[in-house]
């Protein structure tokens, strides 16, 4: 189990820092920062930046993506915010609206 | 376990934390935390944040208030600086705390209409206090202005006494 779940019918509005990976299912506002793998699943809404070593999302985003190794976009997904990867995999069924860097 | 929140020990979270379910705490909070289900703080925790929750579970170190409508327990190793709220409180063998209790159902109305009828009650008992001081102090004033009438006349009769020259006339006398 991860070490840190924010689960369903859970709001977290503020910074969150951690060197942890992350999984969310609820609601996160404001900005994380993970220095392992943060999963965003589906039902879950992030209006948040995100910093994180890799980054795989099946639920709403709305913010900036970063990523030192990779971003993986489910189907299902809906990102709304520019991604910064080494490494972006947008599957069949994903949404995503704005601009990729990477590192090219 | 799926609807529990976990905030693991690594994590340093500044905000809030609001929503139905459970919540364990195990690592950094700066906020405040509303939650309509259990709250258990870890025992590596560092809370700093006043805590809403049916029940509260505390077993590390939190500074902020804790209301738990079902009730607020501090087991061994729980160190707590602030106000305990509850239904029932229970503190173990171990735990600290520095702050006021409050027990009982509905502890949170019942402490604030207290604070209402102590607050309603206070001046109503000063003011007769401050009435005779009013008085007292209307009395002695011009008590203190008949003195200050009657003290000038005293002194005369000593002031000629030591006269200029009537010491050395005394002395002249003994001798």
């Amino acid at each position: 189990m991860a070490s840190t779940v924010i689960s369903q019918g859970i709001t977290i509005e503020g910074e969150l820092t951690t060197e942890d990976d992350v999984v969310i299912e609820g609601t996160l506002r404001g900005k994380l920062v993970s220095k392992d793998t943060v999963k965003v699943e589906t039902g879950a809404v992030v209006e948040a930046d995100i910093a994180a070593s890799s980054l795989s999302v099946g639920g709403q985003i709305t913010g900036n993506v970063t990523a030192t190794d990779r971003v993986d976009l489910m189907a299902g997904a809906r990102l709304i915010g520019d991604v910064k990867a080494a490494r972006l995999t947008i599957a069949d069924g994903a949404s995503f609206k704005g601009n990729v860097d990477m590192d090219v | 376990m799926a609807d529990v929140t976990v905030i693991g020990q690594g994590i340093f979270l500044r905000g809030s934390i609001r929503g139905d379910g459970d919540v364990e705490i195990r690592g950094r909070i700066e906020g405040d935390v509303e939650v309509a289900g259990e709250v258990t703080i870890g025992e590596a925790a560092l809370v700093k944040a006043d805590i809403q929750a049916r029940r509260i579970v505390v077993r590390g170190a939190v500074a902020g208030n804790l209301t738990g409508e079902d009730g607020v327990r501090l087991e061994e190793g729980a160190r707590v600086v602030g106000d305990l709220r509850g239904a029932g409180i229970g503190i173990a063998e171990g735990a600290l705390l520095h702050g006021n209790v409050q027990t009982g159902t509905g502890g949170a109305e019942r402490g604030r209409a207290r604070q209402a009828t102590r607050e309603a009650r206070q001046p109503a008992r000063v003011e007769p206090r401050k009435t005779p001081a009013v008085a007292a102090k209307g009395n002695s004033s011009p008590r203190k202005e008949k003195a200050a009438e009657e003290r000038p006349a005293p002194p005369p009769p000593v002031v000629p006494v030591l006269k200029k020259g009537s010491r050395a006339a005394l002395r002249k006398r003994s001798r």
